[in-house]
C-alpha cells in the first residue's frame, strides 16, 4: 500500500514538474523567440576594447556593444561599409591621400552612446589614443601603433617608453567633424584594421570612472594596466545595437539587451545571453531542446550533433586560423607546478629548458601532425609551414615544414643540453584551455610521442579555464602550451608580428627574440610592393622553421552549429566563427 | 543535555584554533611572496607585494605572522582570488549558495532513502527487498557519477525535456536578474518563496531534480549498507527480542526501539556526507552546469590560487567542526548513555 502511495506521489510530481514538454517528434515552435542563447566553453577575460584580445571577449565587445568607424560588408573581408563614419575613405572620394599616408573619416552625427551622451569626433580620437597608449603586454595596441607610429609597442625591450603623447596625438587629429589618421608609412591593410579595431567609447564616461582623461601628462600612468585596473574591464558604454545588462563572472554568463536608441533601426532580438558551459554533452542537450540557439562544438564532437532534428551545421568554412604549440623560452618558475622540480634532474625542467634549439627541434620532429589532423579535425585541416598560412600574401607551399620523424627527434634530443638531456630525462606539464577537445587531442599526441621516445621523458597534461589560461601564459607561466591565433585583419602582418616579432603576442609571452625576425616584420609592415612583401614573409617563414619558436600544427576549416530557426547568420572569416553579428540575427 | 552541548561548544574554539594552526603551518612551505597574496583584497595591490610582505611581517617569526593572519581572517578577509578575480570571501559567498542548495536537498533525500531502504533491507533480510537494496547500493556505488548524471540528463532533459540543467530556465533567470527579485539567501528555492514567486520556486525545483537524483543514487548506497548492517546487529540484541516478546507491534519495535539504536554509525556517516556535499560535488556541478563552490575550488587549486584554496580549506574545516558537533549532539539524543559518560 505504502509503495503504491509513493508511486502515485512520484507520478503526480513528474506530471506537475514537466507539463507538456515531452512531445518529441512534434514540430517545435521557436523557443524564446526574442532571446538568442549562445553556449561556449570559454569565458571572457575582459570587456575593455583596448585590453581584450581573445575570441571569447571579442564576441561580447564587437560588433554587438562597441562599434567601429567602418565595418566589413557582410561576408566580404575586402569591402567595407560606413558605420560610425559616414563614408568609407578611398582614393576616389579623396578621403585617402594620394601618398596613402592620410585617412579621413567623416564622423556620423547623432549617434548616441548607451549612457545617452552623443558621440563626437573627440570621443573617436580619444578612443584611438587610448587604444594605442594603454598598450598592455600581449594586448591589441600594436594593431594601431604599427601603421600610425611605426612601432609596435609603446615600450622598448627594456620597458622604457619609446613613444610620446605628442607622437600619438599627431597621428590622430580632429578636423571639424572629421577624424584624420596620419600614417607613419603607407599601409594597404589600414582599412581592414579600422573595420575591426577602431572601437569607440565616450571620453567623459571613461574619465569620470577613473580612466585616462586624455591629457598629455598622465597617459604613462595608465599604460600597461593589470587586468582589472580599468572601469571598462567589466562595464561597457558603446554605441552598438546591444547594451551590457550584466556580466556574472560567477555564473559565467553575459546578458546583452537591445539598445532601443540605436542609430540604425533597433535589433530584432531583444536580448542575447552568452553563457559558458564547459561540458559538451550539456551544451549539446540544450541545443537539442532548443534552450540554446548556437553552441560551440569542437571538430572531435561534430559527429554528435550531426543529424539532430532542428539543428543546422554549416561546414567547410575557410578560416584564417592557426593552431600552434608554443615554447616558452623563459618560464616563470615561481610557484609554477608545471615545471616540476624546476631543474634538469629528470623530475622537472629548468626555466630556460626550451631555449635550447635541439629541444625545440626534438619536439617538432616528435609530433605526429597527420594523426593530429585526422583525429583532431577529422581531416579538415592542413599543416602550415609557418605562421604565414594559406590565403595570406607570402604563403609558399614549397617551403619546408617539420614531419613526424622519430629518428630525427631522437637525434635532436641526444644533442640537447650538451648531450645530457637524453640521460637525465625531463618532466613538465603541457597546458591547454578547458573544453577544447581538439587541443586535448594534440596534447595527448605530443605526450604519447615524447614518452615513447625515451622512458625518462615525461609530459603531463592539464587544462585551465580560458581566462585563467590566458593570464597564466601572459605571466610567463606556460611551458609548452596549445593556443591558436584567429585573424584580426586579413594581412600577413597580422600573423608575422604576433608570432615572430619580439614585441608580438607570443614572443612576449614566451620571451622569444630574433633580431632578423624583428627587422623583417618591420620591413613587411612598411613595404607597399606586394612582391617585395611576399618575399619578406617567405623569409620569415624560413626563420620560423629554423628557430622553431612554435609548432604550427594546423590550419583548420571551420563549422558552426545552430538551431535551424536562426536567421540572418552569415560567415565572415574575420568575425566568425569566434563571434556572431547579433544585430543581423533573429529567430523564425 | 544542555551541559553536554555546552561542554562540546566549549571545545569548539580549541578545535578551531587547531585547524587554523594546521592550515597556517602548511602555508609556511610557500614563499613570502605567495603568502603575501593572502593579504591582497584589491587587484591594484598585486603591484605592491614587497610592501605587503613588510606590512604583514611575512619575513618575521611564525607566531607574529600567525597572529596577523588570524586577525585578518577574523575580520572576514581571506585574501584575493586570482581565479575568481574577486576577494575570496566574496567568491565563497557567491559560489556557496548553489552548492548549499544542492547539498541540502540531496542530503535530505539521501538520509530519508538510505535509512528507509537500509532498515527495510535488514528487516526483510535475504528477501526480495534486501536483494533490491543490495543491487541499488552496488550499482549506485559502482556507476561513475558522470555516467549516471549524463544518463539522467539525456533521458529526462534530452528526451522528455522535464528537468533542464543550470539553476533556472531562461525566463526565470532573466526575472531574477531583472531587479525585482531580492536574493535573501542565494538559495533559489528559498528566495523564490520569500519573494512570493511560486513559478520561480517550481522552476528551481525542476532544475534541482536531476543533480539531487544523481547524488542521491550515488551516495545513498553507502548509507544503505551501513544502516542495514547496524540494524541487523541491533535486531539481534536481547532488548529487541524482549520488546517483541512483550507483544509490542513489529512496527513499534523497529521504529522506536531498534532503529533509534542503530543510528550511531549512520549519524557519523551522515555528518561526513553532509560536509562532503557542501565542499562541492565537482562532477555533478560540471555536468549540470551549476556555478557551485566545487567547480571553483578545483579551478583554483589547478591554478595554485593559494588564497582561494586556503579560504576554501578554512571554511570547510569550520563546517567539519560544526558537523562533528551536530553529530555529537545527535549521538546524545539517540543514546542518552553518551551524555552520562
Amino acid at each position: 500500500m505504502k509503495q503504491r502511495v509513493l508511486a502515485g506521489l512520484l507520478l503526480v510530481l513528474l506530471v506537475t514538474l514537466g507539463p507538456g514538454t515531452g512531445a518529441r517528434g512534434a514540430v517545435e515552435p521557436v523557443k524564446n523567440p526574442d532571446t538568442f542563447v549562445t553556449l561556449r566553453f570559454g569565458d571572457p577575460e575582459s570587456l575593455d576594447p583596448a585590453y581584450a584580445y581573445d575570441t571569447a571577449s571579442q564576441e561580447v565587445i564587437w560588433p554587438a556593444v562597441y562599434e567601429t568607424l567602418i565595418a566589413y560588408s557582410g561576408s566580404m573581408t575586402s569591402r567595407y561599409v560606413p558605420e560610425l563614419a559616414s563614408q568609407v575613405p578611398s582614393l576616389a572620394n579623396g578621403l585617402i591621400s594620394k601618398d596613402g599616408l592620410t585617412y579621413t573619416f567623416p564622423i556620423r552625427s547623432g549617434v548616441k552612446f548607451h549612457d545617452g551622451s552623443t558621440m563626437t569626433p573627440e570621443d573617436v580620437r580619444y578612443s584611438m589614443l587610448r587604444f594605442m597608449l594603454q598598450d598592455r603586454d600581449g594586448g591589441p595596441s600594436w594593431l594601431l601603433l604599427t601603421p600610425l607610429l611605426g612601432k609596435d609597442s609603446t615600450r622598448d625591450s627594456k620597458g622604457k617608453f619609446q613613444v610620446t603623447y605628442q607622437d600619438a596625438a599627431k597621428a590622430v587629429t580632429v578636423d571639424g567633424n572629421n577624424v584624420v589618421f596620419h600614417l607613419n608609412h603607407p599601409y594597404g591593410a589600414f582599412l581592414s584594421i579600422m573595420a575591426a579595431w577602431s572601437l569607440v567609447m565616450p571620453k567623459a564616461w571613461a574619465a569620470a570612472h577613473g580612466d585616462w582623461d586624455g591629457s598629455a601628462g598622465t597617459w604613462q600612468k595608465y599604460n600597461n594596466p593589470k587586468l582589472q585596473d580599468r572601469y571598462a574591464f567589466d562595464h561597457m558604454n558603446g554605441t552598438g545595437p546591444f547594451k551590457l545588462q550584466q556580466w556574472d563572472r560567477q555564473a559565467k554568463q553575459v546578458i546583452l539587451v537591445r539598445n532601443d536608441a540605436y542609430w540604425r533601426s533597433p535589433a530584432k532580438l531583444a536580448r542575447v545571453v552568452i553563457r559558458t558551459v564547459p561540458e559538451f554533452a550539456t551544451r549539446r542537450l540544450q541545443l537539442q531542446r532548443g534552450d540554446a540557439d548556437f553552441i560551440e562544438v569542437n571538430r572531435t564532437e561534430q559527429s554528435q550533433v550531426q543529424g539532430m532534428a532542428g539543428v543546422e551545421i554549416r561546414d567547410d568554412l575557410p578560416t584564417l586560423v592557426l593552431q600552434a604549440l608554443h615554447f616558452n623560452f623563459k618560464i616563470d618558475a615561481t610557484g609554477n607546478p608545471d615545471v616540476g622540480s624546476g631543474k634538469l634532474d629528470g623530475n622537472g625542467i629548468p626555466p630556460d629548458f626550451f631555449s635550447d634549439l635541439h629541444v625545440r627541434k626534438g619536439f617538432a620532429y616528435a609530433f605526429d601532425y597527420a594523426t593530429f589532423i585526422r583525429d583532431g579535425y577529422r581531416g579538415k585541416a592542413v599543416q602550415p609551414n609557418g605562421p604565414i598560412i594559406q590565403g595570406l600574401l607570402g604563403y609558399d607551399p614549397t617551403l619546408p615544414k617539420y614531419t613526424f620523424d622519430r629518428a630525427k627527434a631522437t637525434t635532436e634530443f641526444k644533442e640537447a643540453w650538451g648531450g645530457k638531456l637524453w640521460d637525465t630525462g625531463f618532466k613538465f606539464t603541457l597546458t591547454y584551455n578547458t573544453g577544447n577537445t581538439v587541443r586535448q587531442v594534440g596534447a595527448q599526441i605530443m605526450k604519447d610521442s615524447i614518452e615513447a621516445l625515451n622512458p625518462k621523458f615525461k609530459v603531463d597534461i592539464r587544462n585551465l579555464q580560458w581566462s585563467s589560461f590566458l593570464q597564466a601564459t601572459n605571466q610567463h607561466k606556460g611551458t609548452l602550451y596549445a593556443l591558436g591565433w584567429a585573424v584580426d585583419y586579413p594581412d600577413p602582418d597580422d600573423f608575422a608580428q604576433p608570432f615572430l616579432a619580439s614585441t608580438g603576442d607570443y614572443p612576449k609571452r614566451n620571451s622569444f627574440k630574433d633580431p632578423n625576425a624583428d627587422r623583417l616584420v618591420q620591413e613587411g609592415a612598411v613595404t607597399a610592393d606586394p612582391a617585395k612583401r611576399a618575399a619578406i614573409y617567405r623569409q620569415l617563414t624560413k626563420i620560423a622553421y629554423d628557430q622553431v619558436p612554435s609548432l604550427y600544427v594546423a590550419q583548420p576549416s571551420a563549422f558552426v552549429v545552430m538551431r535551424s530557426w536562426v536567421r540572418g547568420w552569415y560567415y565572415n572569416a574575420v568575425l566568425s566563427p569566434g563571434s556572431l553579428d547579433y544585430y543581423a540575427l533573429y529567430k523564425q | 543535555m544542555t551541559t553536554f552541548i555546552a561542554r562540546r561548544l566549549a571545545l569548539l574554539p580549541f578545535v578551531a584554533v587547531g585547524v587554523t594552526v594546521l592550515i597556517f603551518s602548511l602555508l609556511q612551505f610557500l614563499t613570502p611572496a605567495m603568502r603575501a597574496s593572502l593579504y591582497i583584497h584589491d587587484p591594484k595591490q598585486l603591484n605592491a607585494l614587497p610592501d605587503i610582505i613588510r606590512k604583514y611581517d611575512l619575513d618575521r617569526p611564525v607566531y607574529i605572522q600567525y597572529w596577523g593572519w588570524l586577525r585578518q581572517v577574523l575580520h572576514g578577509d581571506l585574501g584575493w582570488s586570482e581565479t575568481a578575480r574577486e576577494p575570496v570571501a566574496d567568491a565563497i559567498r557567491g559560489y556557496f549558495p548553489a552548492t548549499l542548495e544542492l547539498g541540502m536537498y540531496s542530503f535530505a533525500c539521501i538520509l530519508a532513502l538510505g535509512i528507509w531502504l537500509g532498515t527495510a533491507a535488514a528487516v526483510n533480510k535475504d528477501r526480495a527487498l534486501d536483494h533490491l537494496s543490495r543491487f541499488t547500493s552496488i550499482s549506485g556505488a559502482s556507476l561513475p557519477t558522470f555516467v549516471w548524471a549524463l544518463l539522467l540528463l539525456m533521458v529526462f532533459y534530452g528526451h522528455f525535456g522535464w528537468f533542464p540543467p543550470g539553476r533556472l530556465s531562461l525566463d526565470a533567470d532573466l526575472y531574477v536578474r531583472g531587479g525585482q527579485f531580492h536574493a535573501y539567501t542565494g538559495l533559489m528555492t528559498i528566495d523564490a518563496l520569500l519573494n512570493g514567486q511560486w513559478w520561480i520556486f517550481w522552476d528551481a525545483v525542476r532544475h534541482l531534480v536531476l543533480p539531487v537524483a544523481t547524488l542521491t543514487y550515488y551516495l545513498t548506497a553507502v548509507l544503505v549498507r551501513i544502516t542495514r548492517s547496524s540494524m541487523l546487529e541491533t535486531l539481534r540484541t536481547d532488548y529487541v527480542r524482549t520488546a517483541e516478546a512483550k507483544g509490542l507491534s513489529h512496527h513499534v519495535v523497529i521504529d522506536k526501539h531498534a532503529r533509534r539504536n542503530a543510528m550511531i554509525p549512520v549519524i557519523t556517516l551522515g555528518s561526513l556526507l553532509f560536509v562532503g556535499l557542501l565542499s562541492g560535488v565537482v562532477i555533478t556541478e560540471t555536468v549540470f552546469n551549476l556555478p557551485g563552490i566545487g567547480r571553483w575550488g578545483v579551478g583554483a587549486s589547478q591554478q595554485l590560487d593559494i588564497p582561494a584554496v586556503t579560504g576554501f580549506a578554512l571554511v570547510f574545516a569550520g563546517l567539519l567542526v560544526l558537523a562533528n558537533l551536530c553529530a555529537d549532539v545527535l549521538y546524545a539524543v539517540v543514546d542518552p548513555r553518551i551524555r552520562l559518560r
